[in-house]
């Protein structure tokens, strides 16, 4: 067994793009994130069970657009309609999901390799993802999250943090390089640091 | 080297910086904060280049993006740039330029013969004359016309500037930083709501820069930069200048045009040279000012003919003169001001007035400094051919019919002023209802579509007190609606001149037996003699006179010629000038660069690419590739010199006699899963799906409601509300949408919830006579025999430590698997299959291969289910269930469709039966 | 471009959806007889009115639910979005 994240071919680490004379500080940082499990919940239409008390890590679904359920190892973001997204770096929730969410009632997928997931942290982020997404920036805040498009390709976006700015871009992993190359590259203005 | 044009002090140009440029070969120099223009005007330069139709000699007219003359040719870094306007192009450092639309110089043009031939070439005439017969129109008449008549020339090399985009959102989009900008801008910004200012020129302030006006005991430019300078400092407003919005398109979208680095001699390396701003506003203020209009009279496009205000802006902003012995023509108070500028340094202007007896603030102040004032005059024509060296002039009756005895005046220069013209453009985009307005003789905004106010002199409002009092109270108005703040700003005082009222009067007639041109638009050389004709020969509506005479279809729009060429029409046709109407005004307001419309969507972000995690080992193993939709596939693994057709054949004829193994990732992949699964798939595909057993796959075939035959693939029950299902892969994001339509809209009373898993797993196809073999050998622990693992049969594997999927699935008639890996062990998989099928002499094949096995098989393919294909067509019609209804099968009763004499697929096999 | 209310995600650009036709039509029932006129309706017939237009609209790049949109067809103007399952006012 050897692991090969999505964008293991084309992150390279180092600085790029207007870079000198700028504090590190300043920099935006780029970084690829891997070996997370990554789950699609989709509670079905004739589901009675209450999203009161369905829990995971300890985070309740909740059924609000761009809403983000968090603690330090779990996200759950809502990607729809009774729909989220868990992201979690706990790989053992998967089995306390399958044993508290009844296959009558919950879809239950995991897509954890489907994903490519470039993290951006600085003042500049929103101003890269303006470059290539027609969302509304300005109206994000921390722990919300959308899905849309950056330069045609579909991208859910979380923002984990807003001091700095910072977030977590997930595409679909064939487009993963051509994802990250949109990414990095309006990112050249500012200059950035590849992690 | 001295300007002989640059008055010693004055302007905001930096005198502190010299720059150097070269204009048509020759060297000069500006100042940090010239355009082209104005530094090639301090340097006495007038002849900048030739007109469109009859190569006459061409200057400058205005000093901003009105400009229809000095367009120019621009080099920079050893690239070029076509269709410049000089009066836009900032000055810097090395910058060159040269003259379009003459051959071989501008001084001496070829095509100026036309000039002297005019009366070969009236309206119409291209289409005309170059009609017939139609044979030669596009070898020879085309491109004679296009080498006289075209513009600049593209580059053909690759452009190296970037080109960005950016999309953003505002509450209030104000075009334009003039007074009415400004003031709507601040008192917006003091209520909290995001603003975005926007300016084309590099200097904010709009008319405040050259105006004699004073706002709250300041001069009007300094409270412009004050205000400008409190602006920056807020957090929710942003502030650009040369940035240009170009476009209102629907739902309060607009498009900006910024010019990052167009006035640097070389773009900052990963800076871009311009940007596309797509900016949704919740409200627009359009604050866009006015153009001054010219009076039309003969030989009124000879260089050293302008706009006046455009001759005050070159003295107050760039402190040069546009001549030394000005001649002001005007028929409103605008051109006093130009004419007392004149005065101030020392120049003796002489003022033409149309009107009989004008009194105003202005004029007595004029009629004090003692400037020559004639009243009831007018300029019957220019004289001089590269350059103004005299005009023709009279006095003209109160009818304005009728001139008295021709005098001619010695000048260097005039300045026209036939009063302004709002400038409607986005208004007008925006889908707003304009009206004219008989005060001013022009079009103002109507009726609002969108979310969008007018304001100031694009409003057709000429005092500015009352345009700073309504922009204050607008900004203010449309920003508590969002943020329902309601901060108080109290309004500025105001000193400026009173006007008095202009002379309707846009024509001087022609003297008896002249038969000078007057022109109405000047880069496209339409005088009025032409619109007569294109009236005379029948054309009645506006547009299409605008297209038989071409007035207004330059690169300038017409932003100087639309209203006279109205008002000319009007007259003819006895007609007022709303009940013709004016041309569509359409986006783009002024050029963009295409480079910047295209933005990055270059080289390899032209459009995405999709990659199999197993990628680079095709790369790494002479893949030839193909586009299979926007995935990359190897389409054959090339060995030596061999071309498509060898290497396929090897690599199918070794599938038929060892095995194969082919990157299957990109087929579809979708999780059905849910307790209403198995009924759903029953009602999507065309055969039965009830009873498939867990742990078996099926091959399958779905319809569009029109019988047509949308995609196949085979559909495994992975367990009891558990489904995989494999799409082809061009068809994959189709399928997946098709069936959200039904399970959402036709069927919401299934529980079923279907998601692309088609990235979450790696996929390799193992054919061939050998394949079980290989399997086994990869799956020590796992039954694969054909008892364990029987034809269309599903079974878990553990590959080495690596959770795997096996499917007993075959396209090629050989026994064939496919073994999917979770795809961060995709190139694992793959290596291990090379690895362990070395002693079976296992190659990998590519589509070629994989469409030569499909097709000996007599499978269906990509080719075949083409979007017009029923089932029969395809020999698929044993997959048509009789006993259950299906999505489109009500449309394989139409007529056509069991028309006995339909197209169908056979198999055609060699007599021999051998080869 | 347009700007479109997504029922479910709130206002977002027309980048993200995928039109999908007149959304009035009815799918007839499964193994219910119908007529050829009535099929044909279903499958082909449309009008193509200038005004006021219920259409379907899937948000493609965003919550993936299919919506009605009600379009005036010459102006662009949106005049309300609907959730697949809601009732037309
Ligand atoms: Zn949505």
């Amino acid at each position: 067994m050897s692991l090969i994240s999505a964008l293991n071919n084309v992150h390279a680490k180092g600085q790029f793009g207007d870079f000198e004379g700028k504090d590190d500080k300043n920099l935006l940082s780029i970084s690829e994130t891997t070996n997370l499990l990554i789950l699609q919940i989709v509670q079905y239409k004739s589901s009675n069970s209450s999203l009161d008390n369905m829990q995971v890590d300890g985070l309740n679904l909740r059924d609000n657009p761009s809403l983000v359920s968090s603690n330090d190892n779990t996200r759950i973001l809502w990607n729809g309609p009774r729909n989220w997204i868990l992201v979690s770096q706990k790989k053992d929730t998967l089995n306390e999901i399958e044993q508290k969410f009844n296959d009558n009632e919950f879809a239950i997928t995991d897509i954890s390799h489907s994903k490519a997931i470039i993290e951006i942290e600085g003042k500049e982020a929103k101003e890269v993802l303006k470059k290539g997404c027609p969302f509304n920036f300005g109206e994000l805040e921390k722990n919300q999250c959308l899905n849309s498009t950056y330069n045609g390709m579909s991208v859910t976006i979380d923002m984990l943090d807003d001091d700095p700015d910072k977030f977590r871009i997930f595409g679909l992993r064939s487009f993963g390089e051509s994802l990250y190359h949109s990414i990095t590259d309006a990112s050249l203005e500012f200059g950035y640091i590849a992690k | 080297m001295t300007q002989s044009y640059r008055i010693e002090t004055g302007g905001l140009i930096n005198r502190n910086k010299k720059i150097s440029f070269k204009f048509n070969g020759t060297s000069y120099f500006g100042y940090e904060g010239d355009t082209l223009a104005s530094a090639l005007l301090a340097n006495g330069v007038h002849l900048v280049g030739r007109s469109f139709k009859y190569h006459r000699p061409r200057g400058f007219f205005g000093a901003g993006v009105d400009e229809p003359y000095a367009v120019v040719q621009l080099y920079r870094n050893g690239e070029t740039e076509p269709n410049i306007k000089a009066t836009e192009q900032e000055l810097f450092e090395g910058l060159e330029a040269s003259s379009v639309n003459c051959w071989p110089s501008v001084n001496f043009d070829i095509g100026a013969i036309n000039n002297f031939l005019k009366i070969f070439l009236p309206a119409g005439f291209y289409y005309k004359t170059f009609m017939w017969p139609k044979s030669f129109w596009y070898k020879i008449y085309e491109p004679f016309i296009r080498k006289a008549a075209g513009l600049g020339v593209a580059s053909t090399k690759h452009d190296k500037e970037r080109y960005e985009h950016k999309y953003e959102y505002c509450d209030l989009l104000i075009a334009g930083s003039g007074p009415s900008g400004l003031a709507s801008a601040y008192s917006a910004a003091k209520n909290g709501a995001k603003v975005i200012l926007a300016e084309d020129k590099p200097r904010y302030g709009g008319s405040l820069l050259t105006s004699d006006v004073n706002i709250g005991n300041q001069s009007g430019k300094d409270w412009a930069d004050g205000i400008i300078s409190e602006l920056k400092e807020m957090p929710n407003v942003t502030v650009k200048n040369r940035s240009q919005v170009f476009g209102y398109y629907d739902h309060n979208m607009l498009v900006m045009s910024e010019k990052v680095s167009d006035h640097l001699p070389k773009t900052k390396k990963y800076h871009p040279n311009k940007r596309l701003w797509y900016i949704r506003a919740k409200e627009v203020l359009i604050s866009s000012g006015s153009i001054e209009r010219p009076i039309v009279f003969g030989n009124n496009d000879t260089p050293g003919v302008m706009l006046s205000s455009a001759a005050k802006e070159y003295l107050k902003v760039y402190g040069v003169l546009v001549g030394k012995k000005p001649l002001v023509f005007t028929n409103n108070d605008s051109g006093y001001e130009t004419a007392i500028e004149f005065k101030k340094h020392g120049v003796e202007p002489i003022v033409l007035d149309s009107r009989s007896n004008p009194q105003s603030e202005i004029i007595d102040e004029a009629k004090n400094l003692g400037i020559n004032i004639k009243n009831s005059y007018v300029v019957v024509a220019a004289q001089g051919y590269k350059k103004v060296k005299s005009a023709d002039v009279a006095t003209i009756s109160e009818d304005k019919k009728t001139l008295g005895k021709i005098e001619n005046i010695n000048c260097d220069c005039i300045c026209v002023s036939g009063f302004w013209t709002p400038t409607i453009h986005l208004v007008s985009q925006s889908g707003n209802k304009t009206k004219f307005n008989e005060e001013i003789d022009a079009f103002v905004p109507g009726v609002s579509k969108q979310n969008e106010t007018t304001l100031g002199a694009a409003n057709g409002v000429f005092t500015l007190e009352e345009t700073l009092k309504t922009s204050f109270e607008k900004g203010k108005e449309l920003s508590k609606k969002i943020t329902e703040k309601d901060n108080e700003i109290s309004i500025p005082n105001v000193v400026e001149k009173k006007y008095s009222k202009h002379d309707k009067f846009w024509c001087v007639p022609l003297p008896k037996g002249k038969s000078y041109k007057r022109f109405l638009d000047f880069q496209n050389d339409v005088a009025v003699s032409d619109v007569e004709i294109a009236l005379r020969e029948g054309y009645r509506s506006i547009e299409h006179v605008k297209r038989y005479t071409t007035l207004g279809m330059a690169t300038d729009q017409g932003k100087t010629s639309n209203l006279n060429g109205l008002q000319l029409v009007s007259e003819i046709e006895n007609k007022v000038v709303p009940s013709v109407g004016h041309t569509t005004f359409r986006p783009p307001y002024t050029p963009i660069s295409i480079g910047a419309i295209v933005g990055r969507e270059v080289g390899k972000h032209s459009k995405p690419t999709r990659k199999s995690p197993i990628h680079n080992w095709h790369e790494e193993h002479n893949a030839v590739f193909v586009d299979a939709g926007v995935w990359l596939r190897p389409r054959y693994y090339k060995r030596g010199n061999e071309t498509l057709f060898e290497a396929s054949k090897r690599e199918a004829k070794n599938v038929r006699t060892n095995v194969g193994v082919c990157d299957v990732t990109t087929l579809g992949k979708i999780d059905v899963k849910g307790p209403d699964a198995a009924e759903f798939l029953n009602r999507v595909y065309t055969n039965a799906w009830l009873k498939l057993p867990v742990g078996k796959a099926r091959y399958g075939v779905m319809l569009r409601e029109d019988g047509i035959v949308m995609d196949d693939g085979t559909t495994t029950r992975i367990s009891e509300n558990h489904y995989h299902m494999t799409t082809t892969t061009a068809q994959a994001a189709n399928v997946l949408s098709h069936l959200e339509y039904y399970l959402q809209l036709v069927w919401p009373e299934l529980n079923v919830n279907v998601v692309s898993t088609t990235e979450q797993w790696a996929g390799a196809a193992i054919a061939g006579p050998k394949s079980r073999d290989l399997l086994q050998k990869l799956f020590p622990k796992t039954d694969v025999s054909n008892e364990g693992l029987p034809f269309m049969g599903y079974v878990e594997g553990d590959l080495f430590g690596v959770k795997a999927r096996i499917f007993r699935i075959s396209f090629s008639g050989e026994l064939a698997y496919e073994v999917n890996v979770e795809s961060d062990n995709g190139r694992f998989m793959w290596e291990k299959i090379i690895e362990l099928g070395e002693e079976f002499q296992i190659q990998p094949y590519g589509t070629e291969a994989l469409s030569t096995l499909r097709i000996e098989m007599g499978h269906v393919a990509g080719s075949e289910l083409d979007g017009r294909t029923i089932p029969y067509d395809n020999a698929l019609e044993g997959l048509l269930s009789k006993k259950k209804d299906f999505i489109g099968k009500r449309s394989l009763q139409r007529a056509a469709f069991v028309a006995e004499d339909r197209q169908r697929i056979v198999g055609v096999v060699p007599l021999d039966k051998k080869n | 471009m347009l700007h479109i209310k997504c029922p479910h995600c709130g206002m977002r650009s027309q980048n993200e959806f995928s039109y999908g036709g007149d959304a009035t039509v009815k799918r007839p029932e499964l193994n219910k007889e119908v007529t050829d006129q009535e099929w044909d309706n279903f499958v082909y017939n449309r009008v193509s009115p200038r005004g006021k237009h219920l259409e379907l609209w899937q948000h493609l790049s965003g919550c993936r639910q299919w919506i009605k949109v009600e379009r005036d067809t010459a102006t662009h103007e949106i005049f309300k979005t609907y959730k697949a399952n809601e009732e037309i006012a």
